[in-house]
């Protein structure tokens, strides 16, 4: 699902332009995490151009090659050899034309930052070689790339290529696009989700202020006027009549592992433990409201969204509007980070349907409450787990049972259900006899794709019971995990966090460290957090360590940023967050009632030590940062005052009741 | 309603609804958006200005009030090409993922060193509280805000 099998065309992948910049093109979609800016040093390389030339564009369905999505933190590991490649083949090409110009051979003839050189005076700009023929054709499998040494940009710290326009307000994210008579739009909301609309009176909407148009499609109804606030204002003057049909939520089980004799060894153990970890649903709160601008007209549309999938709003907005789909265009803007939210196009179908019915085009940015209430958030789970020892204090058995709902856009598809609602549910130590299910169980709140998906659930489970099992066979936790550990890159993420942070190092008293690893999607990551916790069980998270194996580094400074903000990030979740609902509805729906981590919050420190192993290949770090934070810090908590808390977040009451059992 | 604003500088003539907020004007009058909308309740900071030397939300204050200050936006920090200081020690530490944050950020710490010029890590954490950050650049965010103290 992650790959296409259609051969690669240059064209698709990389443009020489008449001025003698570069266009690279891919699907994928930068929130944030700097793809721009290593896709630009990879092209920059492999090309032999300065990156300044090279312009990344992300996404533009009427330019770039088909993506479904941009999830998973893959988007480096998959784009690295596909841009690489294209480069090279561009280059190839470039001196191809070369020779044939100057009638030197080809294996003569080198390229120099933009310049083909033949070792003398000849030197040939790139873009005199285009001569109105664009570089075009398959690109090979096979193709000779660009020697490390040769190499300017990758594996070289950078600043993000669009750091100047953000700092100087320039950066135009999706609710900055200004067009041509454009208006505001405003929904009228339901008082349920999947509510069906009955009847309708807009008759003082109409009179309103500034309103253009109402619109109504199914079960979609809005406002378009001149300005934001008349739209909204008139919004909340239409009386709707609603029928509300219970959301229910599908179920499914799904077997993981299924090794034998689980239950026998569990049986059989010297010491056997169970526990189970609950963690509630969670919001991605974006800082910017989901927004979208929608030019609908009758003979194609352009739609300017933060997606993370163009080509499925594309092809969502074409049947919601009724045009084919190649009169669509899907063009996504820089836009507010939302950690996979934006895996549903929901403002962009509220927008197209708006700026089809008033015939112009329409910006629509929703409230604050709307996000919080209307979003998709990450499902509950309840996490049981039962392992068995030996004597000798090795696991031998392991069972596990995940309980939650779906945690992607993609809904009950069983092929992916593994892979997402239990991404990370089978524990990566070995070797035991492991028996792993995911159990899909309703919930009525609307949910989706959150950074790591199910992972950071999953791995504050298994990497709190590793410290409980420890505990109870009177083992270190560090020694105790690295006995079941056989993969050697596993093994040093681990080892070096112990020694960068000085683990066992004395504290002074209520301070704690606690330890936490994964592996996620290939990404080795390991993680010591110190906290202090108050008597009053307030936790103060005071220094975070944390080692990342990600293979073959492209930019070590986005590395390091991305894994800093997925460590703070998930601090938050850990610490803070809980997302209230009921009946399907969400009823935190403001920063107020939903407090996250501050600038007052963050620890002194979080130190990122990027050790790539250079020989494999290149992996993701968008979200595997986040995913051993909780544990790290709920072991810390126990470190520091003896309090083991199952139950996220780490309320002070949890941690009081904790302390005093 | 008419009203002159002083937005960066130089005087903008506006005509719009009563109860307009400063926020609105800004991005839909005068194309400044970089000054961000986030919750429309003063909570995130994402829409701060400096007004009369204060950063404040730009989403609680009408436009009707604000005619009456002298108002920066993020637009209005740097000096032609001149980034400001926080801004370029934004660039350098790269304290930013998505950047939505970024402008509510860099005014907090424009009118904090416009006020204090050498804040400890205590007084930049204080100033920059009210802007949150989801992607969580705090810590990066905190040795920009020092790099520029210098």
């Amino acid at each position: 699902m992650w790959d296409r099998k259609d051969p690669e065309r240059l064209e698709q992948r990389i443009r020489l332009e008449r001025d003698g910049t570069v266009t690279a093109l891919s699907g994928k979609i930068d929130f944030g995490q700097g793809l721009r800016t290593a896709f630009a040093q990879l092209v920059a390389d492999e090309l032999d151009v300065p990156i300044e030339r090279v312009n990344v564009v992300l996404g533009d369905t009427s330019q770039v090659p088909f993506d479904f999505g941009t999830f998973g933190s893959h988007s480096v590991a998959q784009e690295t050899p596909r841009l690489r490649k294209a480069a090279a083949f561009a280059r190839r090409q470039l001196l191809e034309r070369a020779s044939a110009k100057l009638r030197v051979p080809v294996d003569r003839l080198d390229t120099d930052r933009g310049l083909v050189v033949d070792g003398g005076e000849r030197r040939i700009p790139y873009v005199e070689l285009l001569d109105g023929t664009p570089l075009s054709g398959t690109v090979p499998d096979e193709l000779p790339l660009m020697p490390e040494r040769r190499r300017r940009y990758a594996g070289r710290p950078m600043p993000r290529v669009e750091a100047r326009d953000i700092v100087t307000g320039r950066a135009t994210f999706v609710a900055d696009v200004r067009l041509p008579g454009m208006l505001r739009g405003a929904i009228v909301r339901p008082p349920g989700r999947g509510a069906k609309l009955r009847s309708l009176n807009d008759a003082a909407a109409r009179k309103m202020p500034g309103v253009v148009a109402i619109v109504r499609q199914g079960d979609v109804v809005g406002v378009v006027a001149e300005r934001d606030d008349q739209a909204r204002a008139a919004a909340a003057t239409v009386e709707a009549e609603w029928h509300l049909v219970p959301v229910e939520g599908p179920s499914a089980d799904v077997p993981m592992r299924s090794d034998p004799g689980v239950d026998a060894r569990l049986a059989g153990a010297s010491l056997r433990l169970a526990q189970a970890y609950i963690l509630p649903s969670i919001a991605n709160a974006p800082i910017g409201p989901s927004a979208a601008v929608a030019d609908v007209r009758p003979d194609g549309a352009t739609m300017y969204v933060g997606t993370h999938r163009p080509f499925g709003v594309r092809e969502q907005v074409a049947r919601s509007v009724g045009l084919p789909e190649d009169k669509v265009r899907v063009l996504p803007q820089i836009t507010s980070g939302s950690y996979g939210r934006n895996s549903h196009a929901d403002a962009a179908l509220e927008a197209a349907i708006l700026s089809k019915g008033a015939g112009r085009p329409v910006l629509l940015q929703w409230t604050r409450e709307e996000e919080f209430a209307w979003s998709p958030s990450r499902p509950e789970a309840l996490l049981e787990v039962t392992a068995g020892l030996d004597a000798d204090g090795r696991i031998v058995a392991w069972k596990y049972d995940e309980h939650t709902n779906v945690h992607t856009a993609a809904g009950l598809d069983p092929q992916v259900l593994s892979g997402t609602s239990g991404r990370n549910a089978v524990p990566p130590y070995t070797p035991f006899a492991a028996k792993v299910t995911l159990h899909i169980e309703p919930t009525r709140l609307r949910t989706a794709n959150f950074r790591s998906l199910a992972a950071a659930e999953n791995v504050f489970a298994i990497e709190s019971f590793m410290d409980e099992l420890a505990l109870a066979s009177r083992q270190e936790p560090l020694a105790f995990r690295l006995r079941h550990i056989n993969d050697l890159r596993f093994r040093r993420v681990v080892e070096r966090v112990a020694e960068c942070s000085g683990w066992g190092a004395k504290l002074p008293p209520r301070r704690g460290r606690g330890i936490a690893c994964t592996i996620y999607h290939d990404t080795y990551v390991a993680q010591v957090a110190e906290v202090e916790v108050a008597a009053s069980g307030q936790v103060r998270l005071l220094n975070v360590w944390c080692v990342v194996d990600p293979g073959q580094t492209i930019n070590p400074e986005g590395v390091r940023n991305q894994i800093e903000g997925g460590i703070q990030q998930s601090a938050s979740w850990t610490i803070l967050e809980e997302l209230r609902h009921r009946d399907g509805r969400v009823t935190t729906t403001g920063w107020d009632a939903y407090p996250i981590a501050t600038f007052n919050d963050a620890p002194a420190s979080i130190e990122v030590l990027v050790e790539g192993d250079a020989t494999a290949p290149p992996t993701g770090v968008g979200e595997p940062g986040a995913v051993p934070t909780a544990a790290a810090i709920a072991n810390a908590v126990f470190a520091a005052c003896g309090a083991r808390v199952r139950q996220l977040p780490l309320t002070r009451d949890r941690i009081r009741k904790a302390t005093a059992s | 309603m008419k009203l002159a604003l002083t937005v960066n500088g130089a005087r903008h003539d506006v005509d719009v609804p009563p109860n307009t907020t400063l926020l609105s004007v800004l991005r839909d009058d005068l194309a400044l958006t970089g000054t961000r909308f986030g919750c429309g309740r003063g909570q995130c900071g994402a829409c701060y200005v400096i007004a009369d030397g204060r950063a404040v939300a730009s989403c609680l204050l009408t436009a009707d009030q604000a005619a009456r200050m002298e108002i920066t936006t993020v637009e209005g920090l740097a000096r032609g090409d001149q980034l400001h200081p926080v801004q370029r020690a934004f660039v350098e530490e790269d304290a930013m993922q998505c950047g939505y944050c970024t402008s509510g950020m860099l005014i907090s710490a424009a009118a904090l060193l416009a006020r204090d010029p050498e804040p400890d890590e205590t007084a930049i954490r204080d100033a920059l509280a009210g802007n949150l950050c989801r992607c969580g650049v705090y810590g990066r965010a905190i040795r920009a805000v020092r790099t520029a103290a210098g």
